[in-house]
């Protein structure tokens, strides 16, 4: 590297510095807002396939009137009789609407003996017994109970207006803090009352079979053996998320958009032209004995100073604003629903993908729209740029 | 040293030179006189390579200039001739010595080497005690010595000035005459494309075209 050639790069830089630190701002702002996007999206994305990942194979649901109702915990025995499904269980869960802090819990009642729950609450279960009267609450959960003066047990009142206490036996997070930060684990019995189901009432029944290539048939049979019930497939969920996401990707995109138009005027400025100065400029160094190269080189260097700056500065802030400060404001653009769910801190994820794609996007197409017009102006004749 | 033949040069359909043959030898200092759009600057543009004829050849230290690829034209501007421009062409927002310092930028010597050639032509030419100042605060005289020394910077054979005092006064004219004295002490050859009289007749001038006649 020709340090000299460097030296006066900067130089270069430091004489224009209004203009090109404007453009370094402009470019670091610009990458840190994709790279936020992009990282809160990712995050999002990494969540929702763990969620879809630790779906049951079939959910049965049953509906009444076009609302969801429970059903009886004994359809799980005809339903093993199906061939082909390995496994059926009732699941006890639901949503409770903590009024004063206005927000939603997950309710999610368990049977330690039981293996169908996911991974964090089979791991938490492991740790220690979950004795009636008492709950796990996710992180999420035990701040709001927290803000609200329920330090070791909360309040559940039942459809008859009855209060039920249950005492915090612990916190557990994991690594799908989407759900779990908003959840409740008790045990099965304990979650009926505050719900006040019957005995032998039941949210849904999931289903696992043996062969996952058999799944569209047994979900077929479910359909013609109860034709009242909502049968949904793990692809159904993942389809459903799918959606959601699409419509954040939608969010995404419009951000996409004003970025991409932005940046578009910064290289269609740079690519229509030198000014007159940079034009003399170019020429003087041409009659001192620059080479065509010696001044590609210096753009170049000028180029990769405010571009890669700019990226590698906007992939740090942006890093810095995602999973330190947790995105602010645009974590509320892409997650909106901040009155249903407790708020959750965005987990890492680093996929070198996005940032290569964001580093095309930013950098060789910068150092290109920088070097187009320096090139035609270098191998103009030195007297016609003069004259 | 520098061989012109057949040189044709045409602007438009006007020919600027028709057939137009000369000779300047090693360590000589030419004076080229003529009216404005005679010719003189285009000539020097055609001898450093700046500009292309129309058709001829231009032989500068055997090398064909005329028909050089630019790269190499650069490179061998670069190395061999130093040029001084009317309006100096200086960059007004660097310093004296940047300014000074740009011709060996793209060479890639060592900082120390640079510096040390920088002052030597800065004190040949009398300007070092300017050398942190931005050329756009010096006077005319003051960026002439500028555009003087750096033409001499890489320390070329060939010296081309282009109406060199077209904005100077009297004392700052004398005062060029005097460093063109110094130049030709040097062994360089030097070119000045002036319509100035007082250079017609100064006892160190070897020749003196006439653009004119």
């Amino acid at each position: 590297m020709n340090l000299q050639l460097l030296s006066y790069v900067l130089r270069y830089l430091e004489r224009g510095y209004v203009k090109n630190l404007s453009l370094f701002i402009v470019l670091t702002l610009l990458t840190t807002l994709l790279a936020a996007a992009f990282f809160i999206t990712d995050s999002m994305r990494f969540e929702l396939q763990k969620i879809v990942d630790e779906t049951p194979d079939i959910i049965v649901q049953k509906t009444r009137g076009g609302m969801r109702t429970t059903l009886d915990e004994s359809l799980v025995n005809e339903m093993l009789e199906i061939p082909g499904i390995a496994s059926a269980k009732g699941r006890i869960w639901g949503y409770y609407y903590f009024q004063k802090a206005d927000v939603y819990f997950s309710l999610v009642g368990v049977d330690i003996y039981e293996q169908e729950h996911r991974n964090a609450i089979i791991s938490l279960l492991q740790k220690s017994e979950l004795e009636v009267g008492t709950m796990y609450v996710g992180e999420g959960v035990k701040r709001v109970l927290a803000e609200n003066y329920y330090e070791d047990y909360f309040n559940f009142i039942t459809p008859n207006l009855e209060k039920k206490r249950v005492y915090i036996a612990g916190v557990f997070t994991s690594a799908t803090n989407l759900e779990s930060n908003e959840m409740i684990v008790m045990q099965k019995e304990q979650l009926r009352e505050i719900f006040g189901f019957q005995e032998n009432e039941v949210t849904d029944i999931v289903i696992d079979v043996a062969n996952p290539s058999e799944l569209p048939t047994i979900a077929l049979k479910l359909t013609q053996n109860y034709p009242n019930f909502n049968i949904v497939t793990k692809e159904d969920v993942s389809l459903s998320y799918a959606a959601l996401f699409n419509y954040k990707n939608g969010i995404f995109l419009a951000l996409f958009i004003i970025a991409f138009f932005t940046y578009f005027i910064i290289v269609y400025e740079k690519l229509s032209g030198l000014s007159s100065a940079d034009k003399r400029e170019i020429a003087i160094l041409k009659a001192l004995g620059w080479r065509v190269e010696d001044i590609l080189h210096a753009k170049l260097y000028e180029a990769l100073i405010i571009s890669f700056g700019a990226y590698i500065l906007g992939i740090f802030i942006a890093f810095g604003y995602v999973y330190i400060a947790d995105a602010p404001l645009l974590k509320e653009v892409f997650l909106g629903h901040s009155g249903l769910k407790p708020e959750f801190e965005l987990l890492l994820v680093f996929d070198m993908q996005t940032l290569f794609m964001l580093f095309i996007f930013i950098v060789p197409v910068y150092v290109l729209a920088t070097l187009i017009p320096a090139w035609r102006i270098a191998i103009t004749e030195v007297e016609e740029v003069m004259r | 040293m520098i061989a012109i033949k057949s040189l044709t040069k045409k602007f438009g359909n006007k020919f600027l030179f028709e057939n137009y043959t000369e000779s300047f030898q090693e360590g000589e200092l030419i004076i080229i006189k003529g009216k404005s759009g005679s010719g003189k600057s285009t000539l020097l543009s055609l001898i450093a390579g700046l500009t292309k004829p129309t058709s001829g050849e231009i032989v500068v230290d055997s090398q064909q200039i005329s028909k050089l690829p630019e790269h190499f034209c650069s490179a061998f501007r670069r190395d061999n001739i130093g040029i001084i421009f009317q309006k100096y062409n200086l960059i007004e927002s660097l310093s004296v010595r940047e300014n000074i310092l740009l011709p060996l930028v793209p060479l890639g010597l060592q900082e120390s080497l640079m510096q040390e050639q920088a002052k030597k032509v800065m004190q040949q030419f009398e300007i070092e005690h300017k050398a942190d100042e931005l050329v756009k605060k010096l006077s005319g005289g003051e960026q002439q010595r500028v555009a003087i020394a750096r033409a001499h910077v890489a320390d070329p054979k060939i010296i081309l000035a282009d109406e060199p005092t077209a904005n100077l006064d009297e004392k700052l004219v004398l005062s060029f005459i005097n460093i063109l004295r110094k130049m030709k002490s040097q062994n360089k050859t030097i070119i000045v494309a002036t319509h100035d009289s007082r250079f017609f007749n100064l006892d160190f001038v070897d020749r003196i075209v006439d653009f004119d006649s």
